[in-house]
């Protein structure tokens, strides 16, 4: 990271270049045609720049983007015109009034996932093409609003627009840019890669989704104002028109998902393109067809967008120099102690650290954990056994909130956390890992571990996404684990048993007092279980207390003390291992007829 | 009194033709997971087929319906084959550009053709109605239900009652298992998806009676089955039948009641409030999502 690759010093100068002409070219060219083409692309810019924050960043795909450049266009006509103030100082109103509709309408549509998103963001942006064109008494319905002309004098001809908008795009890419490099911009890539497993490593989504709404509104609010104030004159269609949230999302397709400069490279495309179809056809049907034969030409031959293929030619490149991560081995030499936060309590044995009562569940018809009473006393190694289909599974979502009970109460340390957010769980010092290992795939494992968040601020957001402290305790633990030589590597690179390593040392980073383990030595061969299991007593010798759902018998009785078995979703019998194996109730739920999984799904 | 009842006639008339209209797009998203983004521009596309075929044969629009499916099954399946097939597991914002991009090649390719003025389809009985009680039954909108009616039945006939019906509904509750089961999952996608064309080639024959249309209607189009897929639970083809009877009627009380320059809302209003409130829609199966994806 220390060195500047030849590329991106390359691609730097070419980068410098051409911001440097932009900047240059009105001071020598008076072409109106073209400025008036580039100030195009700057809007595109901006608009593409924004829409990659929520949808490349945090993988939220809306087709509303345009709706705050029609925002921010109608604040500016509107207040420039009853207020008679300079349409520049409305700039910041336009900003101001696209972040506080995308704060209000983010925490209702920021709860949908998915197709479902997308859908809402095109009727948000819809509706209010509507109310626009129906709101004749503010916006002037169809016939729209006629904005004052420029004070200043008529050989200066586009300029001052062509410099404010170009400075919003370097906004924008500094923006951009800022985000990626703190905590805000990682927690909305984890948001991308796994929303649910985001929320279980103690990331406050909500909160973070809807600032990443803002921080995509903001901007394009004002490029909408100064947009208007360009054109002078604003309608409904014109000022809310889909098509120009599509020209966003193709920009960044175009350019790159999730980089910093992909958008406004995309988005120069895009309007070269456009008016190359304009210049040829003209506005006729046509160019409607050719537009949209070059869009559809887009997605299905370059997905990946320009930055990221040429990126990939370049990786592939200088990869063939470095031996492959299945040819790298994992650590098995000793590891030195870790700081933990030191065990509360001198006699361990003796507290509740987690205690479940009457906890219940049910999915249609099934039960799938019924009247469900258990504890885990502080410092032990507690195992969670049960036939398939028992609610082990269920009960560890129940627990750590992945999923709501219908009833029943959960405590931590003496505090009830059935009611409160995952994120909150984890930070009073809750943790999980996955029975089929959910890592935030397209970060390194580096990032990964440095992902999780101990507690939620404000001032958090801004902090440095891979900082000083931070990164030497998560090498700290990547070394405890034996997986600190893959720090730079990413995380879907990795095999299955070293992704159980790195997830656990990744909810080790919140230092939690329990932890809940779902089946750690599942699908990993004997040396790594050996390993996992040695790692297990090494942290519960420093004061960590475990809850182990496990279906290898002989493991659970080597490690675990007491065992809990469960039942169709309700504890059967407690005890130490050696009790356990010999209780007759416990033979028979795993071996008995009357106790057949097909029973207990249909009871 | 009559005045409501009569509202909800011919909201529940309207219905009937919007539930042929959005079954094909919920049928495509139930089975392949992808918004086609262009059904609207596709049901626009079969109307003016049939506005041609009306204007230089005089066929009755209705009738012409038997031209224009299969001919927009067979465009289905040059679609799928050429270009949906490909993004078939790509995330949604790539099906939603593709498809979207489709939307404007088609409404590229009308505006070229007939020109961008509103066309209407107008057979001898278009203006006509006949009164059951004190109740007025407008005789185009009543052919075009029926003949909405009996086709969805036809469909609904196909997906439970045949082997290839049952390929569908399988792949579309689990690929992978139907997959393992010896369903090609890949042909029953193109089949799915050209029988989802299809449907808008009756679909848009029967509305082109009802209201006159546009190169860029199809915006609206979409707006408006979208709005009652997602009513009724996406993918589900009651779902989208009940959907689209409570569509209709709403539009209609809208439009007596409130003002016709809001009707055009309240598809958005439908999906604010139902994705909201109740995401699965009416009848939409309610999936675990625990089950950790793999």
């Amino acid at each position: 990271m220390t060195r500047v690759a030849p590329e991106r010093l390359l691609f730097g100068v070419a980068l410098a270049a051409f911001f440097g002409w932009l900047i240059a070219y009105p001071l020598y060219s008076h072409n109106q045609y073209w400025q008036t083409v580039f100030f195009i692309a700057f809007l595109f810019a901006v608009t593409a720049s924004g829409w990659n924050i929520i949808s490349g960043y945090a993988g939220y795909v809306s087709l509303g983007q345009s709706a705050f450049v029609g925002l921010g266009g109608y604040t500016t006509g509107i207040v420039a015109t009853r207020a008679h103030i300079n349409p520049w100082w409305t700039l910041p109103i336009s900003a101001a009034v696209a972040g506080l509709v995308a704060a209000l309408v983010g925490v209702v549509i920021m709860r949908t996932r998915g197709h479902s998103f997308v859908i809402i963001t095109i009727a948000f942006l819809l509706i209010l093409q509507l109310t626009a064109l129906n709101w004749n008494a503010l916006t002037g319905g169809s016939t729209g609003t006629t904005l004052p002309l420029t004070p200043y004098p008529r050989e200066w001809l586009y300029t001052p627009f062509y410099y404010v908008m170009l400075g919003l795009v370097l906004l924008s890419v500094l923006m951009t840019w800022a985000i990626r490099r703190t905590k805000f911009g990682t927690g909305l890539i984890a948001i991308r890669e796994d929303e649910d497993k985001a929320r279980a490593v103690g990331i406050n989504t909500p909160v973070y989704k809807v600032l990443g709404f803002v921080a995509s509104a903001l901007l394009i609010g004002a490029a909408g104002g100064t947009y208007a104030y360009f054109l002078t004159f604003i309608d409904p269609s014109g000022m809310f028109n889909i098509l120009y949230s599509v020209y966003a999302v193709l920009a960044v397709l175009l350019g790159g998902r999730a980089t910093i400069w992909g958008p406004v490279l995309g988005a120069f495309v895009i309007e070269l393109l456009r008016e190359e179809t304009n210049v040829h056809f003209g506005a006729t049907p046509l160019n409607i067809a050719i537009f949209g034969a070059l869009m559809a030409a887009v997605v299905l031959f370059l997905p990946r967008g320009i930055l990221p293929t040429i990126g990939g030619w370049i990786a592939t490149r200088s990869a063939r120099l470095v031996p492959g991560v299945a040819e790298a081995a994992i650590d098995l030499r000793p590891s030195g102690a870790l700081p933990m936060r030191a065990a509360a309590s001198s006699s361990p044995a003796e507290k509740v650290l987690l205690e479940v009562k009457g906890l219940r569940k049910r999915f249609g018809g099934v039960r799938a954990v019924d009247d469900l009473s258990l504890y885990v006393r502080e410092g032990t190694i507690t195992g969670l056994i049960g036939p398939n289909g028992s609610g082990k599974t269920t009960a560890f979502n129940l627990i750590d909130g992945m999923m709501r009970p219908d009833g029943g109460e959960v405590w931590l340390d003496g505090r009830r956390i059935d009611r409160l957010a995952p994120w909150s769980r984890a930070h009073l010092g809750l943790a999980r890992t996955f029975q089929i290992t959910r890592l935030f795939r397209q970060m390194t494992v580096l990032e990964n571990v440095v992902a999780p968040l101990r507690s939620f601020s404000v001032r958090q957001l801004a902090a440095g996404a891979v900082g000083g402290h931070e990164v030497q305790r998560a090498e700290e633990l990547l070394d405890f684990v034996g997986m600190l030589r893959f720090a730079h590597t990413p995380a879907a690179a990795l095999s299955f048993g070293q992704q159980k390593l790195v997830e656990l040392a990744q909810v080790l980073m919140l230092d939690p007092k329990l932890i809940l383990l779902d089946e750690p030595a599942g699908g990993i061969n004997p040396t790594l279980i050996e390993r996992l299991v040695e790692k297990i007593r090494e942290l519960n010798a420093m004061g960590k207390t475990f809850l182990v759902v496990e279906h290898n018998m002989p493991l659970v009785a080597d490690l675990c003390d007491p065992v809990i078995v469960l039942a169709r979703g309700t504890r059967i019998a407690a005890g130490p291992a050696l009790e356990i194996q010999r209780d007759p109730l416990v033979l028979d739920a795993y071996l008995g007829e009357g106790w057949t999984v097909e029973e207990a799904v249909t009871a | 009194m009559t005045h409501a009842i009569q509202t909800i006639v011919l909201g529940l008339l309207l219905g009937g033709v919007y539930a042929l209209a959005a079954s094909g797009l919920t049928l495509v998203f139930g089975v392949m997971n992808i918004i086609n983004v262009a059904h609207g521009a596709l049901l626009i596309l079969a109307a003016y087929f049939t506005f041609a075929i009306w204007t230089h044969t005089g066929i009755d629009p209705i009738v012409s319906a038997l031209i224009t499916t299969p001919v927009m099954f067979a465009l289905g399946w040059v679609l799928y084959q050429t270009t949906i097939h490909r993004i078939r597991n790509a995330p949604p914002s790539m099906s939603v550009l593709l498809t979207f991009a489709i939307a404007l090649i088609i409404e590229g390719v009308i505006g070229r053709i007939w020109k961008g003025v509103y066309r209407s389809v107008t057979p001898s009985y278009f203006n006509e109605s006949f009164k059951v009680g004190s109740i007025y039954v407008p005789t185009a909108r009543l052919y075009a239900c029926l003949a909405a009616a009996v086709i969805l039945v036809l469909l609904w006939l196909l997906l439970t009652r045949t082997w290839a019906g049952r390929a569908i509904r399988a792949a579309s509750q689990n690929a992978q298992g139907a997959m393992l089961m010896g369903i090609d999952v890949g042909s029953v996608a193109a089949l799915t998806f050209a029988i989802g064309v299809a449907t808008t080639g009756a679909g848009g024959s029967l509305i082109s009676v009802l209201y006159p249309f546009f190169p860029a209607s199809h915006y609206q189009w979409i707006s408006r089955l979208l709005g009652i897929i997602v009513l009724g639970g996406m993918g589900s083809l009651p779902g989208a039948v009940l959907g689209a009877l409570m569509m209709g009627v709403a539009e209609n009380l809208t439009s007596t009641y409130i003002s016709v320059r809001w009707v055009t809302a309240v598809p958005y209003v439908v999906i604010f409030v139902v994705l909201l409130l109740r995401p699965r829609g009416l009848l939409g199966a309610r999936t675990r999502e625990d089950v950790v994806p793999v």
